[in-house]
């Protein structure tokens, strides 16, 4: 893995990006990744897909009340997943990270878990899908709130800071949270104090149906890291090498003390903002044809065919292997049933108070 | 030691920074300043910039931020200058300290404070005169004590630094500095939901919380004068409440009548009142009768005439005296 880093710049104008759309590699520096972890890559960002296939497929059968799909988003989600350290850093996703999350050690049990209020669910059930959560894999709860998560992001990594636990916070956004106070409350109070959190900006141009240009008068996202006292970073979110690249950059600058960053990653979503929504009344198809060129998982393959590394065979086996481990994981889940109304009282404080006790009586008529 | 609320908030706070090294004090000004009530005062001096932190203005990064050092592991007692300015943190208090342990399962709490002065008769207007607890107290997940003494004070803050839950701490700025009383020195706690029966009758039972009790203490004198003896109870605890010390003593005694200077509508002393008729009805020889602010934003010229003053106090109690 990788060792040095490379400086890069911060504000440019074009998009950092090393693996084109055609799989070549066109950077000035040697892959600093062997064989073995690209095919890393690639399975991260096939198993992302399929999982997100599986959403849509459950979502028609009924079985899902509400997706929001990330195809388009693959490359970013694998990208932060690997470049944090799992188990140390802390992860604050948005609504549509559920790539995100799996990557970074989420199991498909937990995640259908929670998608479907099941009794499985480590967060018994609580809120509807798509709220990826893990204590152990220091994942910060969703919430449906945009932006909400991002100045908790920014106390966590005060505290880190504070206690010198070498961690860091990682905020995970789209552009529409951008436009929110507390986006520029968090990203203020961390440029201004050091903290170590990492703001990373998953920008697919739209905010379920409203365009970028509507939403800032930026030409950028990360432009606007000059205004808070920390380099921002113009990323190709299509491109899984150079967002990983610089994502394990900036989270390792925070680590030693440096401060905070904010990277924009550009990415494009395929589908519709989530399972409510017809995207074919604001976005056009030519765009959308356009945008699948530049897809992550095919650049990616491109380049392992051309080294001779990708077979046919190889990717069915790999999508063989992940499908079986989502069937097993959906059974269990249907298994288990919904989390049963007896837990609707608990955690709303450590302990149960007296009103509560009544109403859940009231309720449940013991 | 004899020491006014606003002394005993310093010492309480300087007790807790030497006794947990987790617990943090972070706001506007909290800090070089000691605090606009000099709340926090001579604290950055003997703790350091690492724990007792000034912010920058916003309400929502000073709570959003806490929610977050809370998650960690500290123990962040977050000040909001004002409970006026609670609003642009307001939705991290409601969607984030609320709920995060409940969303997330247990998985996640924050163990924070959230201290505010607050309440009019200071001539400060709509925004620095404001009870806000409402909106707090309709929000399930969050505590809210309101104490109205200097002993109470300490031992509200200590239980509320030490709950693994966010703890709404607000605080009678008009109060201040206008009660001196002799606080124990050791370290000792108030359970929260618990109130307290400050001077015990049989007539009627006066019913308030927070800078309101300086009235409603007033007023008790002064019917005592009339020959009516008042039972007077500090509920000092809003969320949750002391249920069972309220119905004992208005069961006892038949007629009540509860203080509070927030707005009328949804004044928390509804939900007491409405407590009170679903379950000791029978018990009642009048209907309890709410004494409040009024349903206006707060007046700067009647600073003094906003608040419930003993004349509208016994005015009410006449009421159910004579029901």
């Amino acid at each position: 893995m990788l060792t040095s880093t490379h400086n890069f710049e911060a504000f440019t104008k074009e998009p950092i990006s090393f693996l084109n759309q055609t799989g070549d590699w066109v950077a000035d520096f040697e892959l600093p990744f062997s064989h073995d972890e690209l095919l890393s890559f690639y399975s991260k960002m096939l198993r992302a897909r399929l999982l997100d296939d599986r959403f849509m497929t459950l979502q028609r059968m009924g079985k899902l009340s509400f997706v929001a799909p990330l195809a388009g988003h693959e490359a970013a989600h694998v990208a932060v997943a690997t470049a944090m350290t799992k188990g140390t850093d802390w992860l604050f996703p948005y609504y549509r990270d559920y790539g995100m999350a799996h990557i970074l050690g989420l199991s498909a049990l937990e995640v259908f878990a929670q998608l479907t209020g099941s009794k499985l669910d480590t967060a018994k059930g609580r809120q509807m899908p798509f709220h990826p959560g893990s204590k152990e894999l220091n994942i910060y709860t969703a919430i449906s709130a945009i932006a909400a998560h991002i100045p908790p992001a920014v106390g966590v990594a005060m505290s880190m800071k504070l206690r010198n636990t070498g961690q860091v916070a990682i905020a995970s956004f789209g552009d529409g949270a951008t436009s929110e106070g507390d986006f520029h409350t968090a990203i203020n109070y961390a440029g201004a104090q050091g903290a170590p959190v990492v703001f990373v900006c998953q920008n697919n141009r739209l905010a379920i149906s409203v365009d970028f240009k509507k939403q800032t008068g930026s030409e950028t996202i990360h432009e606007k890291a000059k205004a808070y006292g920390m380099p921002g970073y113009y990323v190709d979110g299509m491109d899984v090498i150079a967002t990983h690249l610089v994502m394990k950059e900036v989270i390792e600058r925070a680590r030693s003390g440096v401060g905070p960053a904010l990277v924009e990653a550009l990415v494009y979503r395929y589908g519709p903002h989530s399972s409510a929504d017809d995207d074919s009344v604001y976005r056009s198809q030519d765009e959308l044809e356009l945008w699948k060129k530049r897809d992550p998982i095919l650049r990616l393959k491109l380049y392992l065919e051309k080294q001779g590394v990708w077979t046919q065979a190889l990717e069915n086996d790999l999508k063989e292997d992940i499908t079986q481990e989502l069937n097993n994981a959906l059974e269990l889940v249907e298994e288990a049933g919904k989390a049963p109304t007896e837990w609707m009282f608990d955690d709303v404080f450590a302990d149960m108070p007296q009103h509560l006790i009544e109403q859940k009586e009231e309720l449940l008529g013991e | 030691m004899m020491q006014t609320i606003v002394q005993t908030v310093v010492r309480t706070l300087d007790e807790e920074l030497a006794r947990d090294q987790n617990v943090v004090i972070l706001g506007e000004d909290v800090g070089k300043r000691g605090g606009v009530f000099l709340a926090t005062e001579g604290l950055f001096a003997k703790y350091g910039p690492d724990r007792v932190m000034d912010t920058p203005l916003s309400e929502g990064a000073i709570v959003g931020a806490a929610v977050g050092m809370a998650t960690h592991g500290l123990r962040p007692v977050a000040e909001i200058q004002f409970a006026d300015y609670v609003y642009p943190g307001f939705d991290q208090l409601v969607s984030q300290a609320a709920k995060l342990r409940y969303r997330s399962g247990g998985m996640f709490n924050a163990p924070m404070v959230l201290r505010m002065p607050a309440g009019g008769g200071v001539k400060g207007g709509h925004h620095h005169s404001q009870n806000p607890e409402t909106h707090f107290i309709h929000t399930p997940g969050l505590k809210v004590i309101y104490a109205s003494t200097p002993s109470d004070t300490k031992g509200l803050l200590k239980s509320a630094i030490r709950d693994d839950d966010p703890v709404i701490f607000m605080e009678p700025k008009r109060l201040y500095r206008a009660i001196k009383e002799d606080v124990p020195d050791d370290d000792y706690t108030i359970p929260i939901g618990q109130a307290k029966i400050r001077q015990e009758g049989n007539d009627v039972v006066l019913i308030s919380y927070g800078g309101s009790m300086a009235e409603t203490m007033k007023t008790a004198e002064e019917l005592s004068k009339q020959g009516i003896s008042a039972e007077v109870i500090d509920l000092r605890s809003l969320m949750p409440w002391d249920k069972d010390t309220v119905l004992n003593s208005v069961a006892r005694v038949g007629r009540t009548v509860l203080i509070s200077e927030s707005p009328h509508s949804l004044n928390f002393v509804s939900e007491v009142s409405a407590t009170i008729c679903e379950e000791i009805l029978d018990a009642l020889l009048a209907p309890p009768m709410r004494v409040t602010g009024f349903d206006t934003p707060y007046p700067y010229a009647q600073d003094r005439e906003y608040l419930p003053q003993p004349n509208r106090i016994l005015k009410a109690v006449q009421k159910v005296l004579d029901y």
